[in-house]
């Protein structure tokens, strides 16, 4: 018995008497490479499985079981805007990436009012000096634009398509919070720029906050920092803008995905 | 019944996994389950109950399930879906070059400026928070207002969520299209008509009309659009009842 380490398999020998191409052999040594180390054939098979439960059996669509092939709704396009707005989302999601190294959420550096502050200066930053910064801007801008429309848009779908009836309800329900959710959104991303009208707006949000009785003043200290703004309200729609927010639009967004997949499309009669 | 290692043979890996093998005293699962009370027993019995409905639901099918059948995922939906997402996308990339972000001046806490406005998708909330003249007057306070106009327009933004997450709890049944359902509809585009007359009433100063005149037609607009479609899908149902009706008495002639 000789010490030299043998494979119980030879994948290498099996490898040299394959007569493969060369992307072929880069991906099985590869593979063996890694399956040597990690054993993710096991991942691997588990995976097939899985794709096999969830495909092989598939259940009549709606269409094919009434035998409506043959018919074109007209609201079938309609149908895309809830993947339209999550695109619109990535997009955004990808551009306020990029747009995160060059912002920084600060009110110092203005003398008198009135003066740019660091918040707006880095966006001046960003639109004059950056290598495609204003194009990036835009993108950013216009991807929240189309996010927000599609998700209203889509909204009117499912409701005048009926989609939201039973067994549907608590998906609608999610579906209101996203809304909702994704207008806080925008709002914040507007204020970000701490220009006139981000500042106004964000004005008006703090004193339809103090209206609100019981819970107002908490509100306002805890979503804008305060009864005035400043810094403090700068940096809080900052981290709920870049943090906070996108885990839970991102969480609620698959969980709504989610629902729809195990419960079904609702399809037109 | 093994409990391992017991087969008199010297193993290294422990054996088969051991088993403690059932005595009197180990209820069994039936056992278990009778034993169990409260909201526990329920919830059994619910599934039990909802298994054989499930199984009789099936037995009394004469649907057959099938392979794969339909549009497949790959390559045919694949490819529907990247031609759709870099078009939407291109379309995104091409409005943001043509119509590049507007940007003003810097913030100024000591100056407000004459126009104060959102993005445009919150126009519709903007314009509840101008609901003054509908904010009722109590004579008991002299005429004074009960709630701040701000607050009526925050209870505003409460019932209009309100509104819409009821919606599927109040309209039941299996209308799917909207001439199926004129009324519901209605509700809808009343709604729809209503988010675009508040936005209109928050962009007051842009429209050269009296205030009261666009105050008064943020509410008829709405309404009117309602009973616009209602009627309209009532008259539509007409139509289409009539052809399903023909169709159908066409297949099975009345004796």
């Amino acid at each position: 018995m000789s010490l030299k380490k043998q494979d119980e398999m030879d994948h290498n020998a099996w490898l040299k008497k394959q007569d493969l191409t060369a992307v072929e052999t880069v991906f099985l040594t590869t593979l063996i490479w890694l399956d040597k180390r990690l054993r993710i054939v096991d991942y691997l098979e588990l995976l097939e499985t899985m794709y096999y439960r969830a495909n092989l059996q598939m259940p009549k669509s709606h269409t094919e079981q009434y035998d409506l092939d043959n018919k074109f709704w007209y609201w079938y396009p309609l149908y895309s805007l809830g993947s339209l707005s999550i695109i619109a989302y990535l997009v955004a999601a990808i551009t306020g990436a990029l747009l995160g190294f060059y912002y920084s959420p600060s009110t110092a550096g203005a003398a008198a009012q009135g003066d740019p502050t660091a918040a707006y200066d880095s966006l001046v930053l960003i639109m004059t000096d950056v290598q495609f910064g204003f194009m990036l801007r835009s993108i950013h801008k216009w991807a929240a634009q189309f996010m927000t429309a599609a998700v209203f848009l889509h909204m009117l779908r499912v409701y005048f398509t009926g989609s939201y009836k039973e067994p549907r309800e608590v998906n609608w329900v999610l579906g209101v919070v996203l809304i909702a959710l994704t207008l806080f959104f925008g709002f914040s991303g507007y204020v970000l720029p701490w220009k006139q009208l981000s500042f106004w707006a964000a004005q008006i949000g703090v004193e339809m906050a103090l209206a609100t009785p019981i819970i107002g003043e908490w509100a306002a200290q805890l979503v804008f920092g305060g009864f005035t703004l400043g810094q403090a309200t700068l940096v809080r729609m900052y981290i709920l803008h870049v943090f906070v927010l996108p885990f839970v639009v991102t969480g609620l967004i698959a969980l709504h995905v989610g629902i729809v997949w195990v419960q079904g499309i609702a399809e037109p009669h | 019944m093994t409990d391992g290692g017991t087969d008199g043979e010297a193993r290294t890996d422990g054996g088969p996994p051991a088993t403690v093998p059932p005595d009197d005293e180990t209820p069994t699962w039936s056992e278990r389950k009778e034993r169990s009370q409260g909201l526990a027993q329920l919830t059994y019995q619910y599934f039990e109950r909802s298994r054989r409905e499930d199984e009789d639901l099936r037995a009394e099918s004469t649907y057959v399930e099938r392979d794969v059948l339909g549009f497949p995922a790959w390559p045919h939906e694949t490819l529907r879906n990247l031609a759709i997402t870099s078009f939407f996308i291109g379309i995104i990339v091409l409005v943001a070059a043509v119509l590049p972000v507007h940007f003003g001046s810097p913030a100024n806490p000591g100056s407000t400026p004459s126009v104060i406005l959102p993005d445009w998708y919150l126009y519709w909330s903007f314009g509840l928070l101008k609901l003054n003249p509908i904010n009722p007057g109590l004579e008991v306070l002299g005429g004074n207002i009960l709630l701040g106009n701000e607050f009526l327009g925050i209870i505003a933004h409460g019932i209009i969520f309100a509104a819409i997450t009821l919606v599927p709890f109040l309209n039941k049944g299996s209308a799917r299209r909207p001439v199926e359902q004129p009324f519901w509809s209605a509700v809808g585009v009343t709604g729809v008509v209503l988010s675009f007359t508040l936005a209109a009433l928050a962009i007051q100063n842009f429209f050269p009309i009296g205030l009261d005149l666009l105050f008064t037609l943020t509410f008829l607009l709405p309404a009117l659009g309602g009973i616009i479609t209602y009627a309209v899908l009532k008259t539509m149902r007409e139509g289409y009842m009539y052809d399903l009706n023909r169709r159908y008495y066409m297949l099975r002639p009345p004796k």
